[in-house]
């Protein structure tokens, strides 16, 4: 069973290399946007998939990422190899933090109260306009740079660092899954009485995945704002989470590569429906109810 | 100077805090019969609303007419929120119905944008209530018509609950929907019932709010989330202690606007809700 699974994940990668190298650079834009997207869908996997937990505060997580980097370069503008793996962390432990008071929460209300933490962020983020910029947003002069590669800029290199960080996601989401731990958050998942009753400590094993889930949010957001050159809260809103929680949905809590597809092409599929005007939110609406009544009557068949 | 500040949060603080109410009343209906958090609470309020300022507009409708316009617009709309949602997937995991909320608020908010525009619309007011003066305390004519409205909704909805064969039936079915089967009770047709008075409710409580802040195509969201935060601090039970979960947080918001300030009331509230939900679990550990 190994087999097939490992070779559809090489399949995917293999063809996503592709696409990065055969694609225009100026195409790779929307292409960069949707790949920010997936990281997100993959990054809530984690929480949900794996741990059973709901969460609506993916944008949040991102957004933290973003702001978190740039505002730190600009005052240290040569220090991306302190500053990505401290923002990405902090905001992992934040998410660990934040999960652990919310863990017996059931699904609605754990959806609300990330909801809400989302909502914080944003609104935080328009208080704060001495620092942050506001809803007029801040712009990103420093590029990300490492030491032998050197500069992280344009759309083909932005393309290989979100699928580099899919591919790792993918990795650790694989090994998490298949582990010791993976199997308590499974437990937990599927009984959570159960689970706390065969002695897992659900509280501290839901906080790793929802704190791996933040982190790498955290990780897509850091590459993200830096890539735009540019952020604001708009950028970082509750509709990326909102997003995000769909497609996994749609592609099935707990599957590596479903939601991660479904992600790519349906917003592909929404964004070519930018032609539509006005009307796009209706179809967008209609687009995402049909595909999750398809997958409602596909499973119940 | 603090009989001012206080009498102005009394004011306004009751003004949104009706609308909170009555829009928690439609939650905790939804909750009580499906275990579901309807997302698309504030797209019915917003369409509602729209269509009787249309309504109104076309026809010249007076108040009595206006507000029966308002119910049965609402429960419409309610009842047709069901049919595609819960309606179709009965069966289904609480977080698949809960996400065709979501898109079913996308799908809402998509007509509203496509009939109405993307500009605030301020609608007429079709109440025509007075201002009033108790001692201390000066109520506008929109905190009056909110109240008014809000007081009629607890009301109606409480006599209809507690005295009816219907009512009962919805009870029985919040309380135990396999026992309520058993003893013969239409479950499906109760929760869509449930969803067709929380449109009617939706839609009284746009006729409150709409004079107040206008009615614009992406205001559901905000509206929906205080509603839901009011109904959990009420507790999902009694319809009093839910309503009164409304007042209370309107009266919270109206205080952190005049006491720290109208950019940071946001946050707080936010933070508030976040708080609530997190500290008073018991009620609804491991619940859907």
């Amino acid at each position: 069973m190994t087999v097939p699974r490992n070779l559809s994940l090489g399949l995917f990668f293999a063809a996503l290399a592709v696409v990065g190298l055969a694609t225009p650079g100026f195409q790779l834009l929307a292409v960069n946007q949707h790949l920010f997207l997936a990281v997100n869908v993959l990054a809530l996997n984690f929480c949900l998939g794996l741990g059973g937990q709901i969460s609506l505060a993916q944008a949040a997580f991102a957004g933290l990422g973003a702001f978190g980097s740039v505002l730190l370069h600009d005052r240290f503008p040569e220090a991306t190899l302190v500053i990505v793996p401290a923002v990405v962390l902090g905001t992992g432990l934040l998410a660990a933090m934040l999960s652990r008071p919310m863990e017996r929460l059931g699904e609605g209300f754990l959806a609300m109260a990330t909801l809400c933490v989302s909502l914080v962020f944003t609104n935080l983020v328009l208080t704060l306009e001495s620092v942050t910029g506001g809803s007029a947003g801040h712009m990103a002069n420093a590029r990300l740079a490492l030491p032998l590669l050197g500069s992280l800029s344009g759309d083909r290199a932005t393309f290989f660092c979100f699928a580099g960080l899919l591919a790792l996601g993918s990795y650790i989401f694989l090994a998490l899954r298949d582990s010791r731990l993976g199997r308590a958050l499974a437990a937990c998942r599927g009984d959570a009485q159960a689970a706390s009753s065969l002695g897992v400590d659900r509280a501290a094993v839901r906080s790793l995945s929802f704190g791996l889930g933040g982190g790498l949010s955290a990780a897509a957001g850091v590459i993200h704002g830096h890539y735009t050159g540019f952020i604001s809260p708009e950028q970082y809103h509750l509709e990326l989470s909102l997003k995000a929680l769909l497609f996994l949905v749609i592609g099935g809590p707990g599957n590596l590569l479903r939601p991660i597809l479904a992600a790519l092409v349906l917003e592909t599929a929404m964004s070519w429906l930018s032609v539509l005007g006005d009307a796009r939110t209706l179809v967008n609406g209609l687009l995402l109810g049909a595909a999750l009544l398809a997958g409602y009557w596909r499973a119940s068949r | 100077m603090l009989a001012l500040y206080l009498a102005q949060i009394v004011n306004s603080g009751l003004a949104l805090g009706a609308v909170y109410g009555v829009m928690a009343l439609g939650f905790s209906l939804i909750f009580s019969a499906s275990r579901l958090i309807n997302f698309a609470q504030g797209e019915l309020l917003l369409l509602g609303g729209l269509t009787i300022m249309s309504l109104a507009g076309v026809m010249q409708l007076p108040p009595a007419a206006a507000l029966l316009a308002a119910a049965v617009a609402g429960f419409l709309l309610g009842r047709t929120l069901f049919s595609t949602t819960l309606g179709l997937t009965l069966r289904a995991t609480p977080l698949r119905q809960l996400m065709l909320t979501v898109a079913a608020s996308l799908v809402f908010q998509g007509v509203a944008i496509l009939c109405w525009g993307k500009n605030p619309l301020m609608p007429p007011r079709l109440l025509p209530l007075p201002d009033l003066r108790l001692g201390l305390f000066f109520l506008g004519r929109d905190t009056v018509t909110a109240l008014a409205l809000a007081v009629a909704a607890v009301i109606v909805l409480g006599l209809f609950l507690g005295r009816t064969r219907l009512g009962r039936a919805l009870r029985a079915t919040s309380q135990n929907a396999v026992a309520a089967r058993l003893q013969g009770v239409d479950t499906v047709f109760c929760h869509a019932l449930s969803f067709a008075l929380a449109g009617a409710l939706a839609s009284l409580a746009a006729l409150a709010v709409g004079p107040q802040t206008g009615l614009r195509y992406d205001m559901g969201l905000g509206l929906g989330l205080k509603g839901f935060a009011a109904a959990t601090i009420g507790g999902y039970t009694s319809l009093g202690r839910v309503f009164a979960g409304g007042i209370i947080l309107g009266l919270a918001e109206a205080a952190m606007v005049l006491t720290v300030s109208g950019e940071f009331k946001e946050t707080a509230i936010y933070v508030l809700i976040t708080i609530l939900l997190v500290a008073a679990p018991r009620e609804h550990d491991e619940r859907p």
